[in-house]
């Protein structure tokens, strides 16, 4: 008994060394812990809030952010560094600059984001919700901050698809989406449910389609461009427009963040803040201007 | 067997007997529970039957019951074939089915059941797909057409995420009726096996014609009980996108925003089978100790 003690302890011990040989870098740091400020230069509570424009000044307060941390390029976890990033932390950190608060960043789920926002559990969603009637009715929008388009992903050497017409068409052909979005909503309008396969988080769908056990996956287009970058060996995106939307961020009905937060949103857009970020996360051909949004 | 299974209705007797004489005792040995679930569920029965969002909910929900039963027996029943070889595996005396039997079992206890279906459905199929596609290369290059291209052409596709989802629930659950099974054969006394061998019977005759019907009607209640968890594990394999009744829930509360009626109907659904698969199992073992 001692002697097989001792060798499923060295037995433990080389899994320990081989898992360590494995990763150079240090483990990744927790990304619900303390306020991540990725990229945006630390908040200094006493320095005087945003210049000129006359924004609100939210006086330092922390103002917790929703993300789900596996929603290109919005957020995800930073292969290299370990550490969160994505558009969703550069603007959060923006809109915090001018606005003088602190974001606290948390890791949430997909599914029930929407609802924990509404039920007050955070003060804010980033993650590229798009605004609906029927969301708007739970919870406030923002003004919205991006239009986006659905579009299809599909497999890089896939000959049979060129729009969703031939997903119809062709009753073979399995689609993937998230569970709880608008590309679900958007999928059921042109196929029956059993042919949709709906994933709790897009990486899942996109890893589906990659291993060939659906055949497309409806994404909007600037996410899609996210997981394109990713797997630009492998991916392409197809079609026409499947439907057209804008983004907003979502706050509890009624949160006093709605009015400065736009107003931010704004102030972004005529500093060039929010082209220079957009361009850096949605790829050369994605361009607009705040008067696009209208 | 102290491993995953709550049993929800097996405990008869309490441990301790309250010391009350007349009403107070049997106060105590009033079901209360069950009357108490009994409320709960009358309670759901009647709000799903009365109210409008509880009726859309749960018209939703229904869908998925097929896949959910489906996928319960269909996985059960390899998980049955499986636990039986793994569990004579454990007891052999050939050195290398006993250590095969015995690295499953460890292996497959030792990993939490949802990522084993991660596992499962992301990695071990793929890979075998690739061992089958390259096992089919070399076939053609020897000259077995045929065949070869048959496992060439075998693509991820041909193995659906509802298949993947029975293959890691029967893998896992294998594991563990596999020590079911082990124990209901060690339970069985060693005078059993030298009488019938000593009647001339061969080893294998003696395991399947004496212990093997002793041990598995002792086991019965355990592989029963196995059933009800199983029927409640079927819930994780949503995470596949595959339509049971819990993934069905979920895009109805991704759609509406009414995640109450969604999980209390869900809840319910989940709770009237295993209470009544769990009487069942009760049932049947008091008419077991009967016969005795």
């Amino acid at each position: 008994m001692k002697k097989f003690a001792l060798l499923s302890l060295l037995v433990a011990a080389g899994l320990v060394l081989a898992a360590c040989a494995g990763t150079p870098t240090a483990a990744p740091a927790e990304p619900t812990a303390a306020p991540a400020e990725p990229t945006a230069a630390p908040v200094e509570p006493t320095a005087p809030a945003a210049p000129s424009a006359g924004l609100p000044d939210l006086g330092g307060r922390e103002v917790t952010v929703a993300v789900e941390n596996a929603y290109l390029p919005f957020n995800y976890i930073d292969p290299d560094s370990g550490e969160p990033a994505g558009w969703d932390y550069e603007v959060w950190g923006e809109i915090c600059r001018v606005l003088n608060c602190v974001p606290v960043y948390t890791e949430v789920a997909w599914e029930g984001m929407i609802q924990a926002v509404a039920d007050g559990q955070f003060d804010i969603a980033g993650d590229g919700i798009t605004i609906t009637p029927e969301r708007a009715e739970i919870v406030d929008f923002s003004d919205g901050y991006i239009i986006i388009d659905q579009r299809l992903l599909v497999r890089l050497d896939e000959t049979r698809i060129e729009s969703m017409d031939d997903i119809v068409a062709d009753t073979n052909l399995k689609l993937g989406t998230q569970t709880g979005t608008t590309n679900y909503e958007t999928a059921t309008t042109f196929l029956p449910a059993d042919r949709i396969q709906a994933f709790e988080q897009f990486p899942f769908a996109v890893q589906a389609l990659i291993s060939g056990d659906v055949d497309a996956v409806i994404i909007d287009e600037v996410a899609g461009q996210g997981y394109l970058g990713e797997n630009a060996d492998k991916l392409k995106l197809v079609g026409p427009s499947l439907s057209s939307d804008k983004l907003g961020f979502i706050f509890p009905l009624g949160s006093d963040l709605v009015e400065p937060t736009n107003a931010a949103i704004k102030a972004l857009y005529d500093s060039g803040f929010m082209e220079q970020t957009n361009l850096k996360y949605f790829g050369p051909d994605f361009k607009i201007t705040y008067d696009d949004l209208g | 067997m102290a491993h995953h299974t709550a049993r929800p209705l097996a405990e008869s007797e309490p441990a301790l007997k309250p010391k009350g004489k007349g009403a107070g005792k049997r106060l105590v040995e009033i079901p209360w529970w069950f009357i108490g679930i009994m409320v709960i569920a009358l309670w759901a029965a009647f709000t799903i039957l009365t109210s409008a969002n509880y009726r859309q909910a749960f018209s939703w929900i229904i869908v998925g019951i097929t896949v959910t039963i489906r996928t319960s027996l269909a996985a059960y029943a390899i998980a049955i074939v499986l636990g039986l070889i793994t569990g004579l595996g454990r007891i052999s005396s050939n050195v290398v089915f006993h250590n095969a039997a015995r690295m499953y079992v460890e292996l497959v206890r030792g990993i939490p059941m949802l990522v084993l279906i991660f596992f499962i459905a992301l990695v071990g199929v793929p890979m075998a797909v690739g061992v089958f596609n390259s096992l089919g290369a070399w076939l053609i290059s020897i000259g077995l057409e045929g065949l070869g291209t048959t496992l060439t052409s075998m693509s991820n596709q041909a193995v659906p995420m509802n298949i993947r989802a029975i293959i890691a629930l029967s893998v896992t659950y294998g594991a563990f009726l596999a020590e079911i099974f082990r124990a209901g054969i060690q339970s069985i006394g060693r005078g059993q096996m030298e009488a019938a061998r000593s009647l001339g019977m061969s080893n294998g005759g003696a395991m399947r014609y004496v212990i093997l019907p002793q041990a598995i009607r002792n086991v019965l209640p355990a592989l029963g009980n196995d059933f009800v968890a199983m029927v409640k594990d079927s819930s994780l394999v949503s995470i596949l996108a595959v339509r049971d009744i819990t993934q069905v829930a979920r895009l109805y509360a991704g759609s509406t925003f009414r995640f109450r009626e969604a999980y209390v109907t869900l809840s319910v659904m989940y709770l009237t089978m295993t209470l009544v698969l769990s009487l069942a199992v009760q049932q049947f073992e008091r008419r077991l100790r009967k016969n005795d």
